[in-house]
């Protein structure tokens, strides 16, 4: 077996496995090191019961059609040489922020939706919500900008605070992993991956798109090994030449991209954590599986709803083990021109507090789960209706459960809140790609794994 | 390698890396990234494809050398006239 590599990747999620495929492609030797025994990191599967479960994926964002050349997930497709045209894709129905009083924002694919939303329930509005838009397409949000606060950009656009929450949820919950606030750069990049370009599915499971991900990434000649666990980094002066696994072995290399997140890579190189690298939100998340009869008692024809019980939802670690007055109602199977199937699932999606539920007995955590799951249900229930009576499986994840399987540090699912855009680590040689380069969703995290090898290691 | 294998070469990358790449319209005088839509990303790929085939280093400071079908024939000439 080969021990030495011009490239070894840590982590087998979709950014390591974009750089990958972008590397092997043009004939360098590279090794992918997973630790768990399947790939896809946050974005896995599992099965129970006969059904395959998703971990990450609620929907895909940056919708193109494949004749976009331009567009995000066209690019990603030519960078990694697979063909758009035969990468089946479903776009959402419509998707839904639900905020107290009934007041309610849909939106779809088609943009003008939501500009009519927003022009039906908040006209005054309007017009700040055009200057907001010209302002975000006219914005290089790729480009090195300083970090600027959000919430004091979209008071100079949007008066109603009310309609900034409902913005703000949606564009937060799938993708900042800041508290209370977000980086501008990154709002703009989530504006246009979701309200813009809007949300679909790839035709199949998250396992179908990994498969396809891996055959690709083996047929240019990349290796992959699972239960490789890296525990640290071998280094002469500043460079790093080799990794060492969990049980001893010792890998050498001439570069390294890690997918870990910054604490996690910090750890390997035995460096202390800068600043306060770990990022504080998390989430428990419980799957629901119903049989599809039970379709016709909820409110069932929208693909997402973001849903506040409070004016203002606090984007924040709680202060109790969950916050269920704030989340996500996803419905998997409500994408245009998927199958029915026999069953269906409701996935809910909470804040949740990592310490509390580290810190708890095994028993306590048992109890926990099924305590805060019944809290999750009763609030989702006043919003599409009742459906717990006919829930035939469930499991929920905690932010223990996210750190065991992703080395998300305390389950921070967006990463840390301090961004290395550039990559670069203290080691010239090592460079961080992934959420804490500061790419997300599915898309984002694989454009950073390609544009990580373009930069700093194919031109070489 | 004759200029018109050269020139073949060019134009089998390009149709590698865009699957909608229309070559039948490409002038051979007016930029390729103008013409085809092409972004520096996909302009790299024809580096790292020479790199691969060919074992051609091509540094940064000659990528504005591969603007043209001819410039990139001119280019490439001497570079692979024993290949």
């Amino acid at each position: 077996m080969n021990t030495n590599y011009s490239l070894i990747i840590i982590g087998g999620g979709l950014s390591g496995l974009a750089a990958g495929i972008r590397y092997a492609r043009f004939g360098g030797s590279v090794l992918i090191l997973e630790k768990h025994t399947i790939p896809g990191g946050l974005n896995s599967y599992y099965s129970r019961k006969g059904f395959l479960l998703e971990t990450g994926l609620h929907a895909m964002t940056n919708f193109a059609d494949p004749g976009e050349k331009h567009a995000p997930l066209n690019r990603l497709f030519r960078q990694l040489k697979l063909s758009r045209k035969q990468f089946i894709t479903h776009e959402q129905f419509s998707s839904l922020i639900h905020f107290p009083d009934k007041t309610t924002l849909s939106f779809s694919n088609d943009f003008s939706l939501l500009r009519d939303e927003v022009a039906r329930v908040f006209p005054s509005e309007i017009d700040g919500f055009d200057k907001l838009q010209a302002f975000i397409d006219s914005l290089d949000a790729f480009a090195p900008n300083p970090r600027l606060s959000t919430r004091m950009i979209l008071a100079d656009y949007i008066h109603d605070p009310l309609l900034t929450e409902m913005l703000l949820l949606p564009l937060m919950v799938y993708g900042n992993s800041e508290e209370h606030d977000m980086d501008f750069s990154q709002f703009a990049i989530m504006f246009r991956s979701i309200f813009k370009e809007g949300m679909f599915r790839p035709h199949g499971t998250i396992k179908d798109f990994l498969d396809l991900l891996v055959t690709k990434f083996t047929s240019f000649g990349g290796e992959i090994r699972y239960k490789s666990h890296v525990v640290s980094c071998l280094k002469k002066g500043n460079r790093i030449t080799g990794v060492t696994l969990a049980n001893g072995e010792i890998i050498n290399c001439n570069n390294v991209i890690s997918t870990i997140g910054a604490p996690g890579t910090w750890n390997l190189l035995s460096l202390p954590p800068e600043n306060d690298m770990c990022g504080k939100m998390s989430f428990m998340e419980s799957i629901y599986i119903l049989p599809s009869n039970a379709r016709k008692n909820i409110l069932n024809d929208h693909t997402i709803i973001f849903y506040s019980e409070k004016k203002e939802f606090q984007y924040c670690r709680p202060q109790s083990p969950v916050d269920p007055s704030w989340g996500v109602i996803c419905f998997p199977e409500n994408f245009q021109n998927l199958p029915l199937g026999d069953h269906f699932q409701i996935r809910v999606t909470n804040a949740a507090n990592y310490e509390l539920w580290k810190n708890a007995s095994s028993s306590q955590y048992k109890l926990m789960k099924v305590e805060w799951g019944k809290v999750s249900k009763e609030i989702t229930t006043k919003i599409i209706g009742n459906y717990q009576q006919n829930i035939v499986y469930e499991d929920s994840f905690t932010p223990l459960t996210i750190e065991k399987f992703t080395a998300k540090e305390q389950g921070a699912v967006y990463g840390s809140p301090f961004k290395i855009k550039n990559g670069k680590t203290p080691c010239p040689n090592l460079f961080i790609a992934g959420t804490d380069q500061g790419f997300l969703g599915i898309v984002g995290s694989m454009l950073s794994g390609v544009s990580m090898v373009n930069q700093h290691i194919l031109q070489e | 390698m004759t200029r018109n294998e050269i020139k073949d070469i060019v134009i089998e990358i390009i149709e590698d890396i865009d699957e909608d790449a229309e070559m039948d319209s490409l002038d051979s005088e007016k930029p390729l990234r103008d013409q085809l839509d092409l972004d520096s990303m996909d302009f790299l790929d024809i580096v790292m494809e020479l790199r691969k085939r060919y074992k051609l280093q091509i540094p940064e400071a000659d990528y504005p050398q591969l603007a043209t079908l001819t410039s990139c024939v001119n280019y490439l000439e001497p570079k692979l006239q024993d290949v």
